[in-house]
């Protein structure tokens, strides 16, 4: 049994089936490329694992460390060592970074912290409001700070790569290093339109989603076929 | 004019103005509150902590205490700073005293001045010397015990290029059901600094009625920052201040509404000359409580700014905000900002992702949006007032 098991999930938002019957499974060392056109579910699907509030499992059920999470709480997932990296967070209003990372900090136990802001080049956004003007790139590596500081043992990275520029993209990319590094089954899952982050983190395997399921998985180098062939992919090797 | 003959006018005045509401906020019968002046031999002072004020501490710096009209207790160890209870500043000065005494604040104004005027006593006289800078905040603490009226009259003199934090703790013990009224008058001479922080901890049968008005004169600094952490009936304060030319004000109010709480909170900067003034208010209203807030800056020049957010965490609670602004003059440059919400629902899941409960979520949303800007303040003031927002955002839960 892998480290996550997700058995034919279906997720609705808003009553509205947005994942239908996915399979997917994560063992020790895994490096998971989710790749799929902008709509395809990737984001819902990682949504749907850790249980966000409104992305519904309607049916199927989700493992995670030897346990069936279907019907916990997100709290309760993030507990057990599954965190989300989002694609995009929301501006919390008056809230500055050092104190969002202080909360995270505390409510997990961190040692982390300092080195974490040193990692992701976040030391001069610590006193700005919270997403508040940031750039993509800024955005992306305070995302990948806060999961930084839960050390989980597994993370859910969303469009890492999107609207980030290069210098941005290597300091994304230390980051995710640094994930696979503390997460005790050097596994982690990385969705991705565009694939740009394959670049610095090297996929094993790569699963291509389209209109909400997973239609097809393989080896790492499915990746350069898909940058090369684009979903069409699907046709040859399907 | 004469002290005495001024003190007579003043009654005079009071007298008339007895039977007069205030124009906002809930009216309340004054007559029905004794003067509270019976000796307590054992006084638990340990519930002052609540708002922030270090009894113990103040003890060997610089303090003023005055529980119901009948214990006071006050010390400066702090050359250059003067306290003393506003009676004994009076009768030592009366020559001094007739041009601060109800010189800002009119007794007429309605019937809590006028029962502030003719039956308060105590409050503190606190002087700050010329270019004195005074870096220990002056801790100021007025507790009710006994179900009774308090009413201080407290005086702030700040004199030329001179800097003092006055931080004022104000409670009720849980047992009493009293009316306060402060009456304060602040002067702020020509470049002086004066920061004031003021701290309210009350319970659900108490009405509060504060009286405030300040003047900056030229150069001047006035920063104020008032909390209301806990219950209270009825609240209506209305602070008036008054820019001389290049003077500043700042004045941040955070006010959480509780229970059924009917609370009036507003502040008027008047600017004359290149003066400037910002009004921050951060209202939280919970269950049926009920809060209005208003804000207003006139001038014919100068600069000003209102920012007014209210936060809805109940159904049935009310916010009301009425910023307001008045150009008398081409050259007045006047902005505001208002806004009242409820916590996003976006930014609660977003937390809980991040593995907080969806208390500990709203918890961290509603300390955020009690933030205003600290950085005016001394250090260790800072962490005062911090250390009070933090326990605001847990009531509001």
């Amino acid at each position: 049994m892998g480290i996550l098991e997700v058995n034919g999930v279906s997720i609705s938002v808003d009553g509205r089936r947005v994942v239908s019957s996915v399979y997917l499974s994560v063992g020790f060392g895994d490096i998971l490329y989710i790749l799929g056109p902008n709509g395809s579910g990737k984001t819902s699907l990682l949504r749907g694992i850790i249980g966000f509030p409104g992305y519904d499992v309607v049916s199927g059920s989700i493992v995670f460390d030897g346990e069936d999470v279907t019907s916990k709480p997100i709290e309760y997932r993030v507990s057990r060592g599954l965190a989300i990296a989002h694609q995009f967070t929301p501006k919390l209003s008056n809230i500055d970074t050092l104190s969002l990372l202080e909360y995270v900090c505390r409510r997990f136990k961190c040692d982390n912290l300092s080195e974490s802001i040193d990692l992701l080049n976040i030391r001069y956004l610590l006193n700005r409001s919270f997403g508040k003007g940031f750039s993509g790139g800024e955005l992306k590596r305070v995302e990948l700070a806060t999961i930084l500081l839960q050390r989980p043992k597994l993370a859910l990275i969303d469009e890492p790569d999107s609207g980030v520029d290069i210098d941005s993209i290597m300091l994304v990319a230390e980051g995710i290093r640094r994930l696979l590094e503390l997460s005790p089954y050097k596994s982690i899952i990385i969705v991705t339109h565009s694939g740009l982050i394959a670049k610095f983190i090297e996929p094993t395997r790569v699963c291509i989603m389209v209109e909400g399921t997973i239609r097809y998985c393989g080896s790492g180098s499915l990746l350069g076929e898909v940058l090369k062939y684009g979903f069409k992919v699907l046709d040859r090797v399907g | 004019m004469a002290l005495k003959s001024w003190i007579e006018w003043v009654r005079e005045r009071a007298k008339q103005a007895l039977d007069k509401p205030s124009p906002y906020g809930v009216d309340v019968n004054i007559r029905d509150y004794p003067i509270g002046l019976e000796s307590i031999e054992e006084l638990d002072l340990s519930r002052t902590s609540i708002v922030g004020i270090d009894i113990e501490k103040a003890s060997r710096e610089a303090l003023y205490l005055q529980v119901d009209h009948a214990i006071f207790k006050y010390l400066s160890r702090i050359p250059g700073l003067e306290i003393s209870r506003i009676e004994e500043f009076i009768d030592s000065n009366p020559d001094i005293a007739r041009d601060y005494v109800w010189r800002l604040i009119d007794p007429g104004t309605d019937k809590y001045t006028a029962v502030a005027a003719l039956r308060g006593s105590g409050g503190y006289f606190i002087r700050v010397k010329r270019k004195s800078k005074i870096d220990i905040p002056v801790q100021a603490c007025l507790l009710l015990r006994s179900s009774s009226l308090q009413a201080p009259h407290n005086i702030v003199i700040v004199e030329e290029g001179a800097e003092v934090t006055v931080y004022t703790g104000c409670l009720i013990m849980p047992e009493s059901a009293g009316l306060h009224i402060g009456i304060t008058e602040f002067y702020v001479e020509r470049g002086g600094k004066l920061r004031f922080i003021m701290v309210h901890a009350w319970n659900n049968v108490t009405h509060i009625r504060p009286r405030t008005a300040a003047l900056i004169d030229e150069g001047g600094e006035y920063v104020s920052y008032y909390m209301n952490l806990s219950h209270v009936k009825t609240l209506q304060t209305y602070p008036r201040v008054k820019l001389m030319d290049n003077a500043k004000a700042y004045m941040a109010s955070i006010i959480l509404g509780l229970g059924e709480a009917n609370i009036d909170i507003g502040s008027l900067i008047e600017l004359n000359g290149y003066s400037s003034g910002e009004i921050i208010s951060r209202v939280l209203a919970r269950d049926t409580s009920t809060i209005y807030t208003r804000a207003l800056i006139r001038g014919s020049t100068g600069k000003g700014h209102i920012e007014c957010s209210g936060l809805m965490l109940d159904e049935r609670s009310k916010i009301v905000m009425l910023p307001q602004l008045e150009a008398k003059g081409i050259n007045a440059q006047l902005t505001h900002e208002a806004s009242i919400g409820k916590l996003s629902e976006d930014e609660i899941n977003y937390l809980v992702s991040k593995g907080f409960t969806r208390e500990e979520a709203e918890g961290i949303l509603i300390r955020g949006f009690m933030n205003v800007d600290l950085t005016i303040l001394p250090e260790k003031v800072r962490k005062y007032v911090a250390q009070i927002l933090d326990l605001m955002s847990k009531k509001a839960l």
